[in-house]
């Protein structure tokens, strides 16, 4: 008779399935595609030469010279006639490409991530602020808030032509007043009337002492003033105005408003970072207002409010790590954007001063050369452009793909 | 829908008054005196003084209140900003600094080399992207979608200064085939009824014109369509994955209708309207000027001329180039908007 051991039996619980993460099942999607594999063996591949080549293999550009190597196509082998190694050939002033290449990807990969850095930070909280506040309505202390600063900001103009600071309180108080009287008299004419009335006098009464005309205008600019913050000045009003402006900065070709910047900041890679970051504001901005715009409806969100979460709570906690995803693809692909940029803009002369290394500038430093068969001095640095550019935006891609299922193609 | 098209135009103006706005107040921020640099550094200051007066340097940028102090209201508005909008109002865009050329002039010159290259370029990329979003589409997943999407994604992440670099390297220097920049070799004209020059010698019949302004043209067109051409692709393929997957397309094939039918005449009449959207996008790009490319090939268009007059501090040129690229990009997307609201009756009622 056989002996029955149940410790022989190994039991398997098929009802357990092994946790997974949203971020998890994400890595395991983009692991198994062959495009963004590529993409993040590029990515990983510059990184990492950039950070080790800035922090172990020494260069002093402004000591690199050699005029006796001048201009040497690539050689893998010492010869007499160049005593040493350059993979990538040498440039007008005898300096290595390669080691150039090299070296210039620190740069380039710095100011992508500055540049997107700058773009996010502003054009996120922008799109944050804009996409919640057009469909929730504000709490008391936040239309105050609004009001408050909408006064303030109307109120320069006046006490700047008064010369008195006086009327910059004066029209912050308006707009405080109007934003804690929200329900007095409300859709009335009396209410614009009062408001009005208030403002005109608020403004003149001060700027009588610097004379007649001066009190006119202002006691215009202060009815004008009033009217406007008698109105129900809500969310919807803040997030019009703010894509306006946004708006008004996508309506200049990205190119031509970064150069304009750097002209006006002068020159220099930190200029440029600047620049470029500018420019993408208002991408950051549009499209994290519109994924917030794509959640806030959502019945989680109902939920967090009707508990009584307030609402930067909300924001932090349940909309951004909702909104993640289109935002850390754009971010991806943005820094592919933005070494593009820098890259032209170094082309131009416009990103870093020589004889720092950054592929824009060596590829506008060496181009003159093309014509008498320096091919070498131009490749190289075009490659390494197109190369992390390309590898920026194969993983963009992949995440894409990773992070939103639904999306896929 | 006229009613749609008409919001649409008022909503343009108060960006247009800010784009204004903008392009005032680069023109004086950057660093330098305009005075200077129409008369040298060696420019006495009382010289330098009376140019300022002349050029209405010397106002205020916006409002004068010392003049409102003393109750001249018309001094108050005799500003920088006003007088410049004044101009504007009169189409008055005022005289190159260092040439003393009329901007309005040289832009009517130089507006249709940048228009004919951008159109070329956009010719270019749809003739191409457009094919091959759609086989990518039609044969997913096949090794010719995934060599031409991993194309177009190289076409995105092209730095188009290299690109054209390397065009002239091999067909100028090398194959000489083609010549490296320029609109036209010495000693050729063509008559300029549209200025722009494929056309022109086209109308005319011009036949060693046409062939010489193409041969110039040919290296920068293709240099300046890679990047929407890998857009346009992408785009393409995308939205027609999206509307291959819906029910209509499974009741044409159920229907017994050819691939080939339901592929054109079912999914690519849909999917049309992002790709139109961002045909017209990437237009107003190129026709913003093209910096890099022009400055590459030498071509006479706007970019280069902007760009060379903010390095040269001729700040009439910087705005009248300025203020012409922005409205041609503005009214560009405008164009865009209305046309997609035409094949989209949603979009109206919105």
């Amino acid at each position: 008779m056989a002996q029955i051991n149940p410790e022989e039996f190994t039991v398997t619980d098929f009802a357990v399935r092994e946790h997974r993460s949203l971020w998890g099942d994400a890595w395991g999607r983009l692991i198994s595609s062959n495009t963004a594999r590529l993409g993040m063996f590029i990515v990983i591949l510059f990184v990492f030469s950039a950070t080790f080549s800035h922090y172990f293999w020494e260069y002093e550009p402004k000591k690199d010279l050699d005029y006796s190597l001048k201009l040497k196509a690539p050689n893998l082998v010492v010869t007499e006639e160049i005593p040493s190694i350059h993979p990538f050939g040498t440039d007008k002033l005898g300096r290595d490409i390669f080691r150039r290449v090299v070296h210039g990807g620190w740069n380039s990969l710095r100011v992508g991530i500055v540049a997107v850095g700058i773009s996010l930070a502003f054009g996120g909280v922008i799109g944050l602020l804009t996409g919640f506040y057009e469909t929730v309505i504000m709490t008391t202390v936040e239309r105050i808030v609004l009001f408050g600063i909408t006064g303030f900001l109307l109120g320069m103009l006046s006490a700047w032509i008064s010369n008195q600071l006086i009327q910059l309180l004066v029209f912050t108080l308006l707009g405080l007043a109007a934003g804690y009287f929200k329900d007095f008299l409300e859709g009335k004419l009396s209410r614009v009337g009062i408001f009005g009335l208030l403002g005109a006098l608020g403004s003149a009464t001060p700027a009588l002492f610097m004379g007649t005309s001066v009190a006119l205008v202002c006691g215009i600019l202060g009815l004008l003033s009033g009217v406007l913050l008698s109105m129900a000045l809500d969310g919807r009003f803040f997030s019009n105005v703010m894509m306006r402006i946004m708006d008004m900065i996508l309506s200049f070709p990205g190119y031509l408003l970064a150069i304009a910047i750097v002209a006006f900041l002068g020159p220099g890679l930190g200029k440029g970072m600047i620049a470029i970051g500018v420019v993408g504001i208002p991408v950051y901005a549009r499209l994290t207002r519109s994924a917030v715009l794509s959640v806030v409806h959502k019945e989680y969100i109902l939920a967090a409010q009707s508990v009584g979460e307030s609402h930067g709570r909300i924001i932090f906690r349940h909309i951004t790590p909702n909104i993640l995803s289109p935002i850390i693809v754009q971010t991806t692909m943005g820094l592919a954007n933005a070494i593009l940029s820098a890259a032209a803009l170094g082309f131009l002369g416009l990103g870093a001063i020589p004889p720092e290394p950054e592929w824009g500038a060596m590829l506008g430093d060496s181009y003159r050369y093309l014509t008498s068969g320096a091919w070498w001095a131009v490749l190289y640095p075009g490659l390494a452009i197109m190369l992390s550019v390309l590898g920026f935006n194969l993983l963009g891609d992949g995440l894409r793909d990773a992070l939103d299922p639904k999306l896929r193609t | 829908m006229t009613r749609y098209i008409i919001r649409r135009i008022i909503s343009v103006i108060p960006t247009l008054i800010g784009v204004t706005f903008v392009i005032f107040m680069f023109q004086r921020l950057i660093p330098g005196d305009p005075a200077i640099a129409m008369l040298g550094e060696h420019a006495t200051d009382e010289s330098i003084e009376r140019i300022r007066e002349q050029l209405g340097l010397n106002r205020p940028l916006f409002l004068d209140r010392d003049a409102l102090a003393e109750g001249d209201v018309d001094g108050f508005f005799d500003s920088q900003y006003f007088n410049y909008m004044g101009r504007l109002s009169r189409l008055d865009l005022g005289d190159s600094i260092h040439r003393r050329i009329p901007v309005l002039e040289t832009l009517k010159l130089r507006f249709p080399a940048t228009v004919e290259l951008s159109l070329l370029s956009m010719i270019i990329a749809v003739m191409i992207g457009i094919p091959v979003g759609i086989i990518s589409a039609s044969r997913r997943n096949s090794l010719i979608d995934s060599i031409s999407m991993v194309g177009s994604l190289v076409g995105v992440s092209m730095p188009i200064f290299w690109l054209g670099l390397m065009e002239i390297m091999l067909f100028a220097v090398i194959l000489q085939w083609l010549p490296a920049g320029a609109r036209l070799s010495t000693g050729f004209e063509i008559e300029g009824i549209t200025h722009l020059y494929l056309v022109d010698s086209l109308i005319t019949g011009n036949w060693a014109g046409f062939k010489d302004s193409l041969s110039h043209i040919i290296l920068p067109a293709v240099a300046l369509a890679t990047i929407p051409m890998g857009i346009i692709a992408r785009m393409t393929r995308s939205s027609m994955l999206d509307v291959l997957q819906e029910d209509y397309i499974r009741t044409a094939r159920a229907k017994g209708l050819g691939g080939r039918l339901v592929l054109y005449r079912h999914a690519l009449k849909n999917a049309a309207l992002p790709v139109v959207t961002i045909i017209g996008l990437q237009a107003g790009t190129l026709l913003a000027g093209a910096v890099l490319t022009e400055t590459i090939f030498s071509w006479p268009g706007i970019g280069r001329w902007v760009y060379d007059a903010i390095l040269g501090r001729d700040y009439p040129i910087v705005q009248g180039g300025t203020l012409l690229i922005a409205l041609v990009f503005v009214g560009v997307n405008l164009i865009v908007d209305i046309l997609y609201a035409l094949l989209d009756p949603r979009i109206r009622y919105k």
